[in-house]
């Protein structure tokens, strides 16, 4: 019997041997399977930043459940019209079923709270992006973004990265001695490799040679990002095939050798067909 | 000599299809056949300080458990997931998951659902899921001032205010513990700066390989309390968890790094073997040319 379960094995094994078939080369198989992942990833994105942030905290600060906010006023009731309004047009003019604005408001705050109203506002800016005309105030919204972004990094970096770093960097001599000839390497390391990127002084003489040190500390460095870089990628590859191995059972009715086969005669095929060659030579 | 050097020659000219097809080989072999390669795996200081500093904790202490990777680099990261989880619950630590990732909503529920019946921990009581909130780094700033501005509702919908274990957890500060299960950004170095440094609290991580020299600097200054590093760091941190949990007598299922390690280290030496032979490769024909 063909179970969900079966299905959803038979379509990671198809997608995970669309996306090695790239190994081979460029071909329809990679292209599908990677659109689908680009896809499908900004679609749920999308419709989760809607549903679990714009949703509840946006519209349900501005319209919290009515009978929570405390006594209604005239003033409360037009607010609320609004909501209604927002109802209307996000149901297509009442064609469809109310559900990113519930009956009354929406259930989690209990007051409003009419500050969101410049997110709102500058969210609806940035869509604006789409109307040509309007498009410059998009610039508002991004303008608030990048300064609340780089206002918020910038205490992050100098305290975490800066300060407490530099602190790591002191040599604390009452320790052990291995532990005083690590802090030694550390600080050379840090100087050195600091005196290579200062570019005040041209890299002559002590400067020169100490700049020299710092790139060896440098390469040091990149070369154990690279191994830690193809442990990671191998560790993927292990991931992939585990499940590849798994999903080529009984139980799966033989997911990844059935689509192993297909791949192959397919690629074959499109290999010795125009389109094969066209793309060779366009790539 | 000359043969010799003809065959250096011969594999720096090999098709880049044929170094895939024995490094995918290298990987595949012993995953089918995992009694051929048979090797130990050693807990490094940095996995050990992690296992100590989760086995400290008591019972009823409080950890936010941070899902911070999506499908492409669960092999990595979620056998972490799961061997902290089995720690955590053997100890009776009340867990709160929250997802700065969108697929992290996944991760956790796989999670969650993978283990918490075996320790029979019930949601609200002995484990919460917040799940995700986009805004990035905003969202632990949001989480280390007030949990509730941005956490109205739980994964499944229900009002945090309704849930038993929130009941006294305003901030990051109401944590004993923070555990980020990070694979980029925003993750490990993000917690450090905006939650963690500010309001020191403690942190431990369990990152992809690729990561870990970024985040070593933190480890080093103590301002993250070890790390388990990629793969490697889950099968060490899988084995010391095994022997902690044999000792209270629940023993579990062996965990899945364990099992993929043996891959891991034959590729690890094949990718080697092809680095020196490429390099003596380039060498002798590099000298070939300039000897014309």
């Amino acid at each position: 019997m063909i179970t969900a379960e079966i299905m959803g094995a038979w379509l990671v094994v198809l997608l995970t041997l669309c996306i090695f078939s790239f190994l081979y080369k460029d071909n329809p198989f990679y292209k599908a399977a990677e659109h689908l992942y680009v896809g499908v990833s900004a679609g749920y994105v999308a419709v989760i930043s809607f549903w679990q942030q714009i949703q509840p905290n946006l519209f349900g600060r501005l319209w919290p459940k009515l009978e929570d906010t405390g006594e209604v006023s005239v003033l409360k009731s037009v607010w609320y019209s609004v909501y209604e309004i927002l109802n209307f047009i996000s149901t297509g003019f009442g064609t469809l079923e109310r559900s990113i604005f519930p009956e009354g408001g929406i259930k989690g705050y209990d007051e409003i709270r009419l500050m969101y109203l410049i997110p709102f506002i500058l969210g609806i800016f940035m869509l604006l992006r789409l109307v040509p005309k309007l498009g410059w105030l998009a610039r508002w919204a991004i303008a608030y973004i990048v300064g609340m972004a780089a206002g918020l990094r910038f205490y992050g970096f100098l305290n975490s990265d800066i300060l407490m770093q530099i602190q790591s960097v002191a040599i604390d001599f009452t320790a052990d001695w291995g532990s005083i000839i690590n802090a030694i390497i550390l600080f050379i390391g840090t100087m050195t490799g600091l005196i290579y990127f200062f570019y005040s002084t041209e890299h002559k003489g002590v400067v020169g040679r100490l700049s020299r040190i710092g790139i060896y500390f440098l390469m040091i460095k990149f070369g154990a990002s690279f191994g830690f870089a193809v442990m990671g990628r191998i560790s993927l590859l292990i991931g992939r095939m585990n499940q590849l191995k798994d999903y080529s059972a009984a139980e799966y009715n033989y997911a990844t050798p059935i689509i192993l086969v297909f791949i192959i005669i397919s690629l074959a095929i499109w290999s010795f067909m125009d389109g094969g060659n066209k793309n060779e030579s366009t790539a | 000599m000359e043969a010799i050097k003809k065959i250096f020659i011969l594999l720096g000219s090999l098709d880049r299809r044929i170094i895939f097809l024995i490094v995918g080989l290298s990987v595949l072999i012993p995953l089918l056949k995992p009694d051929w390669v048979n090797l130990p795996i050693r807990p490094t200081p940095e996995s050990q300080i992690v296992f100590d500093e989760i086995n400290k904790l008591k019972e009823g202490d409080k950890i936010l458990l941070s899902f911070e990777y999506g499908p492409s680099t669960k092999p990595e990261i979620h056998p972490m997931a799961i061997a902290i989880l089995k720690h955590l619950y053997a100890k009776n630590i009340q867990v709160y998951g929250f997802a700065l990732w969108p697929d992290g909503n996944f991760m956790s529920t796989e999670a969650f659902s993978e283990v918490s019946d075996d320790y029979d921990k019930i949601y609200g009581i002995d484990y919460v899921n917040l799940g995700y909130k986009p805004g990035q780094e905003a969202v632990i700033k949001g989480i280390a001032s007030d949990i509730r501005t941005l956490y109205t509702v739980d994964l499944q919908g229900t009002p945090i205010n309704d849930i038993p274990m929130m009941k006294d957890v305003i901030n990051i500060e109401d944590f004993d513990f923070v555990f980020s299960l990070s694979a980029g950004f925003p993750g490990t170095k993000e917690w450090v700066q905006y939650a963690c440094d500010p309001k020191n609290i403690p942190l431990s991580t369990g990152c992809t390989s690729i990561q870990v020299t970024d985040i070593m600097p933190y480890v080093e200054n103590n301002q993250i309390r070890g790390i388990l590093a990629g793969m490697p760091g889950a099968a060490e941190y899988e084995s010391l968890v095994e022997r902690e949990l044999r000792k209270m007598g629940k023993p579990g299922k062996p965990g899945e790094a364990s099992g993929m390690m043996a891959a891991q280290s034959i590729a690890h030496v094949v990718i080697v073997l092809f680095i020196i032979f490429g390099n003596i490769s380039y060498y002798i024909t590099r000298k070939k040319i300039r000897k014309g």
